[in-house]
């Protein structure tokens, strides 16, 4: 095999409030592969996205990108980093008062030149490239639309094409589907199963629901309390380790 | 110690130290001049302040409940107390004591007279003023108006001259933004210089420059300014200190540098009320031009003195209406203003 995209080594995050929320964890993501994290809430999950693209500083451990140490990184070296993972949250995190397309030429904020991205100077090319992802997530009718006039599961696809023209080797996704309804939850994974399939990006993607999981994981991790329970394929999760990762009593359900 | 047991001490120090003092006047009947006495006075309302709050501490501690104490306790270790009335409490009758005797001294130190106020050549002259005032001089008119088209205008360029410090002083002055023990130290430094520069008001600000830059508009103008920066910059950094994390985590995750972050994730969230809040400045600021011109700061207010000083009262009683209509309108504007903004 050939050397991970992402390694994770005995990463640590402790917050100043000492809540210990990841207590030393290793992992490695292949290239291509679409990987979920599972686990209850408060279980760690969002801590590691985004120390993998330092919204948070680790407090400890290694994350090896392309072989490179980033846990340390310092301003710079972070944004070069963050340019090349995507991320995509459940709130959405568009800014309201702009229109579709400008919240996915967002994406290419990190390629201009300072003055230039402050005056909204956005190339041709950068227009046509964040046309072509809002083609690709199915909404580019609405690219004049004001991004808060959209529908959740609309607004958190203009966040996949801004992700998108960000040109990511990898796609962090924090319970993309969580505050949206069971329709849209699959329309959204679907078009991050085409990103993941047809684009050849890596994904990491924190989920909730087991269902959701057997459908598009290429392989799980599930935590608990900031350590990683159960790693391997998504139809290897039985009854018994879904009530451990859950605990006792918990029942699976399926939304369709 | 407690942050709340501290500042629960302050409090009934303060309130021990000024009722001894009090009784101390009381009894001894102090001359003005060991009134004036300042070092010596203050080193024993600082004895009597350490005396009270030691005080305060043995209570506390030996069960008594303090009014100190009643206030500054969290909620959450009172929740499980009885109500109990009012004056069968130690911290009630604490209040009580403390309130009217600053009520009786506040009535003494401000010499209020039933006398003075029923004297009846004192008041046959505040007739004669109400007459003048109820009856204005409207060939001044023309005059008031003039003026009052220069106060509305200091105010103006006051506010738009301070727009563009205030804009960039108030993300410096947001301790969201400036994160990092450097951004941090620029932050506190800020913050105080803002806060010693609102709390000298516009009108010494205007004493100041009538000096400097001689008596007139100019001076109003610059008084004006110099507050409004501190102000808007006061107001503006909270509406930073408040905004939505999505966006500006959203913006930060593509790589973005810190000022593309202020620039689309936060200034898009706090346009609207920056302009609200510009809009009712500038109304403020028309009223404060008025006061200041007083002082010589120019416009209305210049004009409202000099007739003042000569008992002019119906003079007087038609720049006041002209003032009243203008203040009334401009306040109805702008309330309709930031209504629409919202």
């Amino acid at each position: 095999m050939s050397a991970p995209l992402l390694s994770i080594k005995n990463l640590k995050k402790t917050y100043e409030n000492g809540t210990q929320a990841l207590k030393g964890i290793s992992f490695d993501v292949q290239k291509g592969e679409f990987l979920v994290v599972i686990g209850l809430s408060g279980s760690g999950k969002s801590t590691l996205l985004r120390c993998i693209n330092r919204l948070h500083d680790p407090t400890s451990g290694e994350i090896l990108f392309y072989g490179q140490d980033i846990a340390k990184a310092k301003g710079d070296e972070v944004r070069e980093v963050r340019k090349k993972i995507g991320m995509i949250f459940q709130h959405f995190n568009l800014v309201p008062r702009y229109s579709v397309l400008k919240n996915v030429l967002m994406g290419r904020l990190g390629t201009m030149k300072p003055i230039a991205s402050l005056l909204g100077l956005f190339s041709q090319k950068d227009q046509e490239k964040a046309l072509s992802y809002l083609k690709l997530v199915g909404i580019q009718e609405k690219a004049a639309l004001r991004a808060d006039n959209l529908s959740g599961g609309q607004q958190q696809r203009v966040a996949i094409a801004r992700a998108l023209t960000q040109g990511p080797d990898l796609l962090l996704a924090d319970e993309p589907v969580a505050s949206l309804d069971p329709a849209t939850c699959h329309v959204v994974m679907d078009y991050l199963k085409k990103v993941n399939q047809e684009l050849g990006i890596t994904i990491i993607c924190n989920l909730h629901f087991l269902s959701l999981v057997r459908q598009y994981a290429t392989r799980v991790i599930a935590m608990k309390g900031g350590e990683i329970v159960f790693q391997g394929s998504p139809n290897d999760i039985s009854e018994e380790w879904f009530e451990k990762i859950y605990g006792e009593g918990a029942k699976e359900v399926h939304i369709n | 110690m407690k942050n709340f047991n501290l500042k629960s001490m302050m409090f009934d120090g303060i309130c021990g130290a000024f009722l001894l003092l009090v009784l101390l006047v009381v009894i001894m009947n102090p001359t003005e001049e060991q009134q004036l006495q300042l070092g010596f006075n203050a080193s024993l309302a600082g004895l009597f302040f350490v005396g009270s709050a030691l005080l305060s501490w043995f209570l506390t501690h030996s069960g008594v409940r303090t009014w100190g104490e009643q206030i500054f306790l969290p909620p959450q270790k009172k929740a499980h107390e009885k109500a109990e009335a009012f004056l069968k409490t130690v911290w009630g009758w604490q209040a009580l004591v403390v309130l009217v005797v600053t009520f009786i001294v506040g009535l003494a130190k401000t010499k209020f007279s039933i006398v003075e106020l029923s004297d009846p050549d004192g008041f046959a002259g505040a007739m004669r003023l109400f007459q003048g005032i109820f009856n204005p001089d409207w060939s001044l008119l023309p005059k008031a108006v003039l003026n009052i088209i220069e106060t509305i205008f200091m105010a103006f360029i006051a506010t738009a001259l301070a727009i563009p410090f205030a804009f960039v002083l108030s993300f410096l002055a947001a301790k969201n933004i400036m994160k990092g023990p450097i951004p941090f130290a620029i932050y506190m430094l800020l913050r105080t210089l803002l806060n010693v520069t609102r709390s000298v008001e516009a009108l010494i600000w205007a004493i100041i420059f009538s000096v400097w830059v001689g008596i007139g508009p100019f001076a109003g103008m610059m008084a004006l300014m110099i507050h409004s920066i501190a102000s808007l910059a006061k107001q503006y950094s909270e509406m930073v200190e408040s905004v939505n994390d999505g966006p500006i985590e959203g913006i930060l995750s593509t790589g973005a540098t810190r000022l593309q972050v202020v620039w689309f994730a936060i200034v898009p969230q706090v346009i609207l009320p920056y302009i609200s809040f510009t809009v009712y400045r500038w109304d403020i600021n028309v009223r404060m031009a008025t006061i200041i011109g007083l002082v010589g700061g120019g416009g209305i207010g210049t004009l409202l003195i000099q007739y003042q000083g000569q008992a002019m009262w119906p003079q007087v009683g038609c720049i006041i209406v002209v003032i009243a209509v203008v203040v009334w309108l401009l306040d109805q504007a702008s309330a309709y203003l930031r209504e629409a903004l919202k």
